[in-house]
């Protein structure tokens, strides 16, 4: 059997599986309510809510994107381990103080918190759909990257037996079916399979790419011979984008739409404590990982370019499988395990878009059965959209992972602040969170990334909170 | 349990959280070599680059102290306004 095809039989097999978890999600429900539908009733308990967690923070990006990345930066890419931590650090000036609101108030969406926190304030609406406007186009972002991941890993985990379009729309349609048939429930419990898939994968690829080269040290040796550069202590400003990086991260994944309804949606405050002291290693043993397997590619594919880099996890898996019938099926494995994180990611933020326009944006009730189903609508029509942007990648899955960050970070001060700083007003938070916007969208549309290494969105953030903090000192 | 020694005991808990958390801020900063010379080729120890390892080990640490402070957390289901 071609190992193309036992690829096809592993992603069918696991396809089954998801349909099975999804119709049982589908019979679990108790109502039509959003509140069933987005947050699986509120009853996500410790072991469900840290993989779920798990399989939507660490997404296509960390499996495929970051190996690419740190092919491309070399030994500097350990930055993403501290990126990654960072969001759990950051989560504790958020879920402790939201939390108990978000119990006695019944939030279904971000902007629930919005709309409690500036209620009978001039600028409280405008703020709300402002915040639901830049979160979703952040996600949908979002789901540029997991639908282009999707189609390079379909692609090669058939050895071209599926084309990369087949994969993008195949596996789209999949998503978008076990969401809308089981909401919450079905996301969640395929986040457990994928999350364990994705934990297992990982072990593996590292056991196989380490004994491959002859150890961590005989890689080490390879890479520094192959490109110095990138064992080198980095420089000024690649240490100010790596400090920069934790900071647009940290803070802009923090209040990402999707980990903020697991806040919600959890069974207990005890249970989300729990479930995030755990969640906060998975850095040290799944972007260590990705990281050494990226470096190791180094001397392995010596010349890849920028786009083409983002294919290293599927070229090393490739060589993987055609070493034997061992590594076909181990690298089988691993291919679907990245499937799975790239799906457990879409299919998260799939169902916060549909929750974000539907109530944010739109500003329909959070009771409403029929929220639930527009929401459901709005998600199958952003998905086409993205979809058909997807057939044609154009950017690195770690550009479109910053772009999205620079965004869903001028969101973060109306949370952060907004819990911490009782004089803060729905207007000056408003221009803040515009302003930093505006920022952040001309570094992109100007080319302009970084300055100095820093993000662009950063000093927009940076302005943002300005804004926010002194304009509503004078108002007091 | 008296009631002022539940007090005493949240009270503590705070502490020993932001000190935790003070920990982190810190183990960051050590992270990023920016106070090595750029360019400087760097020592192997166990296998990565002497920069790496520091940076691993700021991350272990980071991971255990900010794992306890999330235990410590006092996270209640209701009421609470804000902020």
């Amino acid at each position: 059997m071609s190992a193309g095809t036992l690829g096809v039989l592993g992603l069918g097999l696991y396809l089954v599986v998801l349909g099975g978890l999804a119709a049982v999600a589908h019979r679990a429900r108790r109502d039509l309510s959003p509140a069933d539908h987005f947050l699986a009733g509120r009853q996500l308990g410790v072991f469900v809510l840290f993989l779920t967690l798990y399989a939507t923070a660490f997404s296509g990006n960390s499996l495929v994107g970051y190996p690419a990345e740190a092919y491309r930066r070399g030994y500097a890419w350990i930055m993403a381990t501290a990126f990654m931590l960072a969001i759990a650090v950051v989560s504790q000036m958020l879920v402790p103080r939201l939390r108990p609101l978000a119990v006695t108030h019944a939030f279904v969406t971000p902007g629930d918190w919005i709309r409690h926190r500036f209620r009978g304030e001039r600028g409280c609406v405008a703020a709300t759909v402002v915040v639901g406007v830049v979160m979703t186009v952040a996600l949908a972002n979002f789901l540029l990257a997991q639908l282009v991941a999707m189609g390079h890993v379909a692609s090669q985990v058939s050895g071209g037996l599926l084309p990369y379009w087949a994969g993008v729309v195949g596996l789209a349609a999949v998503v978008l079916g076990y969401e809308t048939l089981g909401g919450m429930r079905a996301v969640a419990w395929t986040d457990v399979l994928q999350g364990l898939l994705m934990f297992v994968g990982l072990g593996a690829m590292l056991w196989w790419v380490l004994g491959e080269a002859g150890g961590l040290a005989a890689v080490t040796r390879a890479v520094a011979a192959t490109r110095p550069s990138a064992v080198m202590v980095p420089d000024r400003q690649a240490c100010l984008n790596w400090a920069s990086t934790i900071v647009l991260v940290g803070v802009g994944a923090s209040v990402y739409p999707q980990a903020i309804q697991r806040v919600y949606a959890a069974r207990s405050g005890q249970t989300l404590g729990r479930a995030l002291a755990l969640l906060t290693f998975m850095p040290l043993v799944t972007i260590v990982v990705v990281t050494l397997v990226g470096v190791s590619a180094i001397p392995r594919f010596a010349h890849l370019g920028a786009i083409e880099a983002d294919a290293v996890l599927p070229r090393l898996l490739a060589a993987w499988a055609a070493s034997g019938p061992f590594g076909a099926v181990s690298a089988m494995l691993v291919f679907v395990a990245a499937l799975a994180a790239i799906m457990s990611t879409a299919d998260s933020v799939l169902l916060s878009l549909g929750s974000v326009v539907a109530g944010d944006v739109l500003g329909r009730s959070g009771d409403d059965p029929r929220t639930t189903r527009l929401g459901k609508q709005i998600a199958a029509t952003i998905l086409v959209g993205m979809t058909s942007l997807a057939l044609v990648p154009r950017l690195t899955l770690w550009r479109l992972t910053e772009l999205k960050m620079e965004l869903l970070v001028q969101c973060a001060p109306v949370f952060l602040l907004g819990l911490h700083v009782s004089r803060l007003r729905a207007l000056p938070v408003l221009i803040g969170v515009v302003v930093g916007t505006l920022i952040a969208s001309a570094g992109v549309l100007t080319g302009v990334a970084r300055i100095q290494g820093i993000h662009v969105g950063v000093l927009g953030l940076v302005a943002n909170v300005a804004i926010a903090v002194v304009g509503s000192g004078r108002r007091s | 349990m008296r009631p002022g020694d539940e007090t005493a005991r949240e009270a503590r808990r705070r502490r020993v959280r932001r000190a935790l958390l003070g920990g982190v801020g810190v183990l960051y900063v050590v992270s990023v070599p920016w106070y090595r010379g750029p360019d400087t080729a760097p020592v192997i120890v166990l296998g990565v680059p002497d920069w790496v390892l520091v940076a691993f080990c700021c991350y272990v640490g980071v991971a255990v102290m900010n794992a306890v402070a999330w235990l410590l957390a006092d996270i209640r289901d209701g009421e609470e306004d804000a902020p």
